[in-house]
């Protein structure tokens, strides 16, 4: 299925839902980033595709809680605000704006 | 070094017998071979720890197994399942010296431990085949708070401090060999210097392996509060072994605001052991963390200790010689991390490989975005005596700020002739000159020992310099 | 336009209904088609791979482009069977685009377009002397034979990786300079490779240089749009024979949508000079290895990079000064300056032989950054395995020091003047270095216009 951009307010769609189910994942490609984008406790949550421990991707890693934590080295990251949870990440990976209408779901890219 | 004497001289011998030696092996416990749930189980109920350290035990192990084997630096080459993971030589810990059993004295007594505590250290935590037989804590520093026993222990007493910050530092899914030890991890110091108190005298620990094929695993933590200082220093020496031997440490260390930490090594593992160990320190407000670190031992030593600065004012400081002889291979460098503005780091490195050595350094000076004015600096200067051996340099700048100051330079040569015939020429043999020029090359780092480690120092380059020039 | 592109991507049809119309000898036939097996073997490199760590491929997609063509039309010149429509010997309109062709007497000019030779041209008098300057499609019929050795012992191997075996697979539109023992050709060649949106740039450029021979060569590329998505994947394999000099010029200048991937490798031979000065301007992305090997007692090597990233550009250029005889030299430095939210990356080495006594190797880095979003990675290296070596490496990278901008401004110059100024200052110690003052122009111009204002 063809990817439609929805340029209203900044929002770009990314998939269906239906796709993803609860406790699962789905890595798209907004613009130029590439995002992770979660399903927790019902609501959707995007946030980069980089763990800024060591500038490799994150969002193929294990799911604890609210923390997603990076397969190589164990940094550990908030889900909803991309806030760094644990050594050796220092800083916060970025967290975007996500939107559901109907099922289609949204991603706003949030810039620094 | 052990090994590669050739020609003998007596007091040379008497020197080699001093570090090379065995006891019987007469232990209360001994683990089998092999890694598996079953085994570090044990090892958690031996030590009668609380769930929580057994299930990070357990939860470490699963992370050990999953992570491949890293494809960078030494060539190891390690059956894991061919390692005893603990024993246990005593029942209790020895509080005086007379207390602890004779042959383990006499270890000790040999390396020169007796005269070490008569000296100044505050206390000797001396570690026999993984746990800490004999401790003793001078009373001022009790008193002041100052809390210096083996990890072991601080399990069972400190349980809140030390479960605060054990494995923050260095989480055990860092690397493979860290979720290793994170599993299997015994002995160690745990410190904790309260805020202000201010400890002028090294605290001291000696390391040993003994049973053939056993690993050594200790687990370091310190934490020094505001404004409070302490020096700790560890050296270790191991005697010769047909079958690898694998040492594999996690040291974690706190600065707090306005800290001053100094951590040093001294390594002098035999030629069989693979020495691979994770250091980090985490240094905030105006804190100061310095490693000074020396690799003179071991089959292949991977270390490369490192301060993260998170606030500003932060300071590390990295001073690291190796030294590589025949059959070794030192790989070793230093990390910095700048993760706040106003931080500067210094690393300096000097290494020297002869008779087919190889000293390979390798290290990180990284600038996180927002971390501006940022200076750092990295000197890294190598010997190679022969043609034989080899030097690298890995060198890696990540910068993420343009405020900054980042500079680098990294030499290789040989003993300059012209060095060489200065010395010759007013009488020095060419091994006598080889060895002055040695030991100037790396007296930046000598000259920040404790004595009785610079006095080893010095001897250990001699002995290694011993039939390398001709 | 873009009728040149095969609609059917990078499959096995779109291979063999590239090579087809080629009409090329049997020997390179087949190592085509060895070269196009491993493409298909060898898989994306991996970020797990250290040389791939700091590059981020996750939005490449090789889909999006196709292999060059041909289009199928009578020949001009039935003797020489070159792929009709692809080369035209006539004199046409000067070069569009191009830098280092300006203000200064050429020897001859070799133009592509999407990987198709436009036009080649050379002086009489070099002809005469044995030079061959012309693309290299026309030069595997032309010049079998020297080609043939040369092909067969290839200096960037095919297997490196995916894009290595591609361009073996794929080459077209390339270059060849070959200039015989003893000719010393006085006037720079020059050769240039043109981007039209959406296409790919899949040339090589050869360079042999016999013994004792000379030559300067600048070599170019540039994008019709500025910012359209194009593909390079491309090799330079030189060969700079006994008491040789060369000197090689190489300026990326690729406007912002293309993806440019290559290996380039220089062989320098006993007591011969390369001089390689490596211009990176342009790319959305780009992977490059420049590797110098100094094969002979008493070669010398000087490698300068001059390099400038802005918007999102993510450049990344691996070097490595191979030492593997003795008494050889070798002198590198790459100075880079970034802007907005880019990214560099620069990996040198200095591998030292065990054979490779009395070296003298040196390497040097220095970076310049003009904003607070910039990622820069600088990452020198040395691997020494001989003992009489002289061999040292320096990195430093800073920022535009305030004190010189209030200086420049207290004379009466703009902030934007002043920061293009110490820009210029900051990379006046490699222009130095470079001998032919309308590349230094060129590229003093090129940098210049791209400073913008920064705080």
């Amino acid at each position: 299925m063809k990817e439609e951009v929805s340029r209203m307010n900044g929002f770009q769609r990314v998939c269906r839902a239906s796709e993803i189910p609860e406790g699962g994942r789905k890595v798209v490609e907004v613009g130029d980033r590439v995002i992770g984008l979660f399903r927790v406790q019902g609501q959707f949550w995007a946030i980069d595709d980089l763990c800024t421990h060591d500038g490799g991707p994150l969002a193929e890693g294990a799911l604890e809680g609210w923390a997603i934590v990076c397969p190589r080295h164990g940094a550990r990251f908030d889900l909803r605000t991309g806030q760094a949870l644990s050594m050796p990440a220092t800083r916060p990976t970025a967290a975007h704006e996500v939107k559901v209408e109907g099922d289609d779901v949204f991603v706003k890219i949030r810039e620094a | 070094m052990v090994a590669e004497l050739q020609v003998a001289k007596p007091d040379v011998i008497g020197e080699i017998n001093k570090y090379d030696f065995r006891n019987q092996e007469r232990y209360v416990f001994k683990a089998r071979k092999g890694l598996d749930a079953d085994i570090v189980r044990e090892i958690s109920a031996m030590k009668g720890e609380p769930a929580w350290m057994r299930d990070f035990r357990l939860k470490s192990l699963e992370i050990f197994e999953s992570k491949p084997m890293p494809k960078w630096g030494g060539d190891i080459s390690i059956d894991f399942q061919d390692i005893y993971y603990y024993i246990k030589p005593t029942d209790h810990q020895g509080r005086s010296w007379e207390e602890v059993p004779a042959e383990i004295k006499d270890t000790f007594d040999r390396l020169g431990i007796p005269e070490a505590e008569k000296k100044y250290l505050a206390g000797v935590k001396a570690q026999y085949e993984s746990e800490v037989v004999y401790g003793s804590l001078r009373d001022e520093l009790a008193k002041q708070g100052v809390i210096f026993t083996d990890t072991d222990t601080a399990v069972r007493e400190y349980p809140d401090l030390l479960r605060e910050y054990f494995g923050t530092i260095i989480p055990p899914s860092d690397n493979k060999f860290a979720a290793l030890n994170s599993a299997v991890w015994s002995g160690g110091s745990f410190i904790y210097v309260p805020p202000g108190v201010k400890i002028d005298f090294p605290l001291q620990a000696y390391f040993r392996i003994n049973a053939a094929n056993m690993g050594q695993f200790e687990r370091t933590l310190i934490i020094v509060d505001e404004g409070a200082y302490a020096h700790y220093v560890e050296g270790c020496t191991a005697p010769m072994y047909s079958t690898e031997s694998l040492h594999s440490a996690v040291v974690e260390v706190v600065a707090k605001r306005g800290a001053r930490v100094r951590y040093t090594t001294i390594q002098n593992w035999a030629n069989n052991i693979y020495n691979l160990v994770t250091k980090r320190a985490v240094a905030y407000q105006d804190a100061l963390v310095e490693w000074v670190d020396g690799n003179l031992g071991s089959r292949l030593t991977m270390k490369y200790p490192s301060v993260y600065m998170l606030e500003p004012g932060a300071r590390g400081e990295i001073l690291s010689v190796a030294f590589a002889s025949a059959g070794q291979h030192q790989d070793a460098g230093a990390k910095v991390v700048h993760c706040a503005p106003h931080t500067s780091s210094r690393i300096v490195s000097k290494s020297i490989s002869k008779n087919g050595g190889r000293a390979s350094y390798r290290g990180l000076v990284k600038v996180e975005r927002g971390a501006k004015r940022v200076k750092s600096n990295v000197v890294c200067d190598a010997l190679i005596l022969d043609p034989k051996s080899r030097s690298d340099t890995y060198p890696y700048i990540e910068l993420e700020e343009q405020d900054v100051m980042i500079g680098h330079e990294a030499s290789v040569s040989r003993i300059g002739e012209e060095q060489l015939f200065y010395l010759t020429s007013r009488g020095l043999t060419e091994a006598e000159a080889s060895t002055m020029i040695v030991s100037g090359f790396i007296e930046p780092l000598v000259k920040e020992l404790p004595m009785e480690y610079a006095v080893e120092m010095n001897r250990l380059i001699a002995l290694q310099m011993e039939g390398t020039v001709g | 336009m873009t009728e040149s592109m095969l609609e059917t991507g990078f499959s096995l049809e779109a291979f063999e209904q590239f090579l087809s119309p080629r009409r090329e000898p049997a020997w390179l036939t087949l190592l085509r088609k060895e070269a196009w097996d491993a493409f298909e073997e060898l898989p994306f490199p991996d970020r797990g791979l250290e040389e791939w760590r700091r590059t981020d491929l996750r939005l490449f997609r090789l889909g999006g482009f196709g292999l060059p063509g041909f289009e199928p039309a009578p020949s001009d010149n039935p003797a020489t069977s070159v792929p009709p429509a692809a080369v035209h010997h006539a004199r046409e309109q000067p070069p569009r685009g191009g830098l280092l062709g300006r203000n200064v007497e050429l020897a001859g000019r070799v133009l592509a377009e999407d990987s198709r030779p436009i036009r080649d041209e050379l002086d009489q008098p070099w002809r005469e002397r044995g030079v061959v300057f012309t693309s290299l499609d026309a030069a595997v019929l032309e010049q079998s034979d020297l080609l043939k050795r040369h092909f067969l012992s290839p200096i960037v191997d095919p297997r490196s990786d995916k894009f290595a075996a591609l361009h073996a697979a794929c080459w077209s539109g390339g270059t060849l300079l070959y200039v015989p023992p003893g000719v010393r050709v006085d006037q720079p060649l020059y050769t240039l490779s043109r981007l039209s949106p959406g296409q790919v740039d899949f040339g090589r450029a050869v360079v042999i240089l016999g013994e004792g021979a000379e030559a300067t060569l600048l070599a170019e590329t540039a994008s019709v749009d500025p910012a359209a998505p194009g593909l390079h994947c491309g090799a330079i394999e030189i060969r700079v024979g006994p008491r040789a000099k060369l000197r090689y010029v190489n300026l990326q200048n690729w406007g912002t949508g293309v993806w440019h991937f290559a290996h380039q490798r220089a062989l320098v031979d006993r007591d011969a000079q390369l001089q390689w000065t490596m211009g990176a301007l342009g790319s959305r992305l780009a992977k490059v290895n420049q590797h110098v090997a100094l094969i002979g007692p008493g070669a010398e090597a000087q490698v300068n990079g001059v390099m400038f990233t802005e918007g999102k550009q993510h450049l990344s250029y691996h070097t490595l000064q191979h030492h593997q005889a003795p008494h050889c030299k070798s002198d590198l430095l790459y100075k880079g300056a970034l802007q907005d939210q880019s990214h560099l990356v620069w990996r040198g080495m200095i591998r030292v032989d065990r054979d490779a006594q009395k070296t003298d190797g040196y390497q040097r880095n220095d970076n310049l950054i003009l904003s607070d979003t910039v990622r820069v990675d600088s990452i020198p290296g040395l691997e020494i395995l001989a003992d009489d070596v002289k061999c040292t490496h320096g990195a430093t990278s800073g920022r535009v020091d305030d004190e010189q901008i209030f200086y420049a401004r207290t004379r009466g110059l703009t902030r934007k003047e002043a920061v293009r100024m110490i820009v210029a200052g900051f990379f006046q110690q490699v222009f130095d270095r470079i001998t032919i003052e309308s590349v230094r122009d060129a590229l003093g111009e090129a940098i210049g216009r791209r400073v913008r204002e920064c705080d």
